[in-house]
């Protein structure tokens, strides 16, 4: 029996009171449940409202003085054939407007505790068979199972709730820490600026050199806090691509006129080959560019010698973008690994290159919004081939998974 | 004629690196460390051009931008918002406000008074 909430759980124990006592040729029936740490009356069938106005204001209490309380005190089925020769039963209010005299009790466990009782009762003095009593045994136990499904079902709502929580408060803590280290950064790569221009007396070249690194340093932070935010707006959800016409031709030449220099510093060669009368694309060409980019940067990075190329192309409907370079390669193992985050394939080559380990994992997120995927092709030794493939019309962003 | 330009900055440095850049142009500027404080500054002497900072105490640079754009004897001002503010869609946050341009922070100094001077050559 499955139920999600609370108001499907009371329409199932209802149901399942009614045929406990059809089936069980019960004069009424009730369920009691725990609520609020004391256990009531719930459910119930057959009974006027008089007494369920009365019963459901008792707590029953796990003890000697009512039926369902010993059922709750000994977990077993309580079985009275008639309530008014037992001696020790003491609601005599609730008999006099119940009016019943045979009573039965079946405990609902979870787990060998008591988390109810299912009660069937009869106006005259006629025990249940023990087919009767075996049957009202199975539908408790149906009970105990549909109320703690519900129980489940409310936990992990719960928890996936507190998740949700504790994630949106991270991304906030996230973009405000970001938001933060710009302000001190602008102080920094302001003065640096406005030093190696002269604003403040003409630098000697060793100071100009320091200078350099000084801005190197500091944009390569403003990179790293960059990515952090870009990462914390993702997992918030709050990365919106925004989506216009956009041509590969001129985000390829973009991303050469942004890297070719830093190929030139390490005399590498730099080929940007896209297919002739590519279609336009419609996407967000801001966060592709910021992916070839990313793509292209790495490529630069790590290879020494030899040449990066950029290719790109369109098939079927979908566009496939590659990086291929002539650097060290990498082993198939790290493959996988290279797309999450804060990582790369060799913490010693981090040490030695630089980078946050996000640029991957942030690609990796735009292009799947994008609804496509992206990949690596590499072996040790053989250089590597990045590449990505997206539907060349993206009408709508893809939520990620 | 000397060019005005009101810098609206609360931080001291970012006030003192536009101050530094400023110093060897033509331009004159004058200072404002709020919003309340660029409309008290604009009522004494009518800017050529704003830098606006947008996170500000008291009142922030939409507000003051919003104020100065609906007065008729001001709307001309151009408003360069500079904010570090930087998230998705800020700038168009800004222009919506009525800025007419967006700089996000941390800025080069020489790409920020090329701006300026495209709105005051």
């Amino acid at each position: 029996m499955i139920s999600r909430s609370a108001f499907d759980l009371r329409a199932v124990l209802q149901t399942l009171v009614e045929s406990t006592a059809r089936f069980c040729e019960a004069d009424n029936a009730t369920i009691v449940r725990e609520k609020d740490g004391d256990f009531y009356a719930a459910e119930a069938y057959g009974y006027s409202r008089e007494f369920m106005d009365y019963i459901k204001t008792i707590p029953i209490k796990a003890e000697r003085g009512s039926a369902s309380g010993r059922a709750l005190l000994e977990g077993r089925v309580v079985h009275i054939a008639d309530v008014k020769t037992d001696s020790e039963y003491a609601l005599i209010e609730a008999q006099r407007l119940g009016d019943y005299r045979t009573i039965l009790c079946v405990p609902m466990l979870r787990e060998g505790v008591p988390i109810g009782v299912l009660i069937l009762t009869r106006s005259e003095v006629q025990p249940f068979t023990d087919k009767q009593i075996e049957l009202v045994t199975t539908f408790a136990d149906q009970a105990s199972i549909a109320i703690e499904n519900v129980r489940l079902f409310d936990e992990i709502q719960d928890k996936s709730r507190q998740l949700e929580e504790a994630s949106q408060h991270k991304s906030q803590f996230l973009a405000n820490m970001s938001h933060e280290l710009r302000t001190p950064l602008n102080a920094i790569l302001g003065y640096t600026e406005l030093m190696a221009d002269g604003a403040y007396g003409e630098p000697s070249e060793k100071m100009l050199g320091m200078l350099k690194r000084l801005e190197a340093n500091g944009k390569h932070l403003l990179g790293l806090i960059n990515d952090v935010l870009d990462l914390s707006k993702i997992e918030a959800g709050q990365l919106i691509l925004e989506l216009s016409d956009y041509c590969i031709q001129d985000i390829a030449q973009t991303v050469r006129s942004t890297l070719e220099p830093f190929a030139a510093d390490k005399k590498l060669g730099f080929k940007v080959e896209v297919a002739p009368q590519l279609p336009s694309g419609h996407g967000d060409g801001c966060r592709l560019t910021q992916v070839l980019i990313n793509l292209v940067g790495n490529a630069i990075k790590f290879t020494d010698a030899g040449e990066v190329a950029i290719k790109a192309e369109a098939n079927n409907g979908k566009f496939y973008v590659s990086v291929r370079d002539t650097g060290p390669g990498i082993s198939a193992a790290d493959h996988a690994k290279l797309f999450q985050e804060f990582q790369q394939a060799d913490n010693a080559i981090t040490r030695k290159k630089g980078g946050t380990g996000l640029g991957l994992a942030i690609s990796k997120r735009i292009i799947e919004m994008h609804g496509g995927k992206i990949w690596v092709e590499s072996q040790v030794g053989q250089g590597s081939t990045f590449a990505f493939t997206l539907p060349v019309v993206v009408e709508r962003q893809v939520e990620a998974a | 004629m000397t060019k005005c330009i009101l810098v609206v900055e609360d931080q001291a440095d970012s006030r003192q690196i536009i101050r530094d850049m400023l110093a060897p142009t033509d331009y004159s500027i004058i200072e404002a460390e709020n919003g309340e404080q660029a409309l008290a500054a604009i009522a004494k002497q009518r800017p050529d051009l704003i830098l606006m900072d947008i996170q500000l105490p008291i009142m922030d640079g939409y507000t003051a931008t919003r104020r100065i754009k609906a007065d008729p004897a001001l709307q001309s001002i151009p408003i360069i918002a500079v904010t570090s503010y930087a998230l998705d869609g800020e700038a168009k946050i800004a222009k919506a406000t009525g800025c007419d341009d967006y700089v996000p922070k941390p800025y080069s100094p020489r790409e920020l008074l090329a701006k300026i001077r495209q709105y005051l050559p």
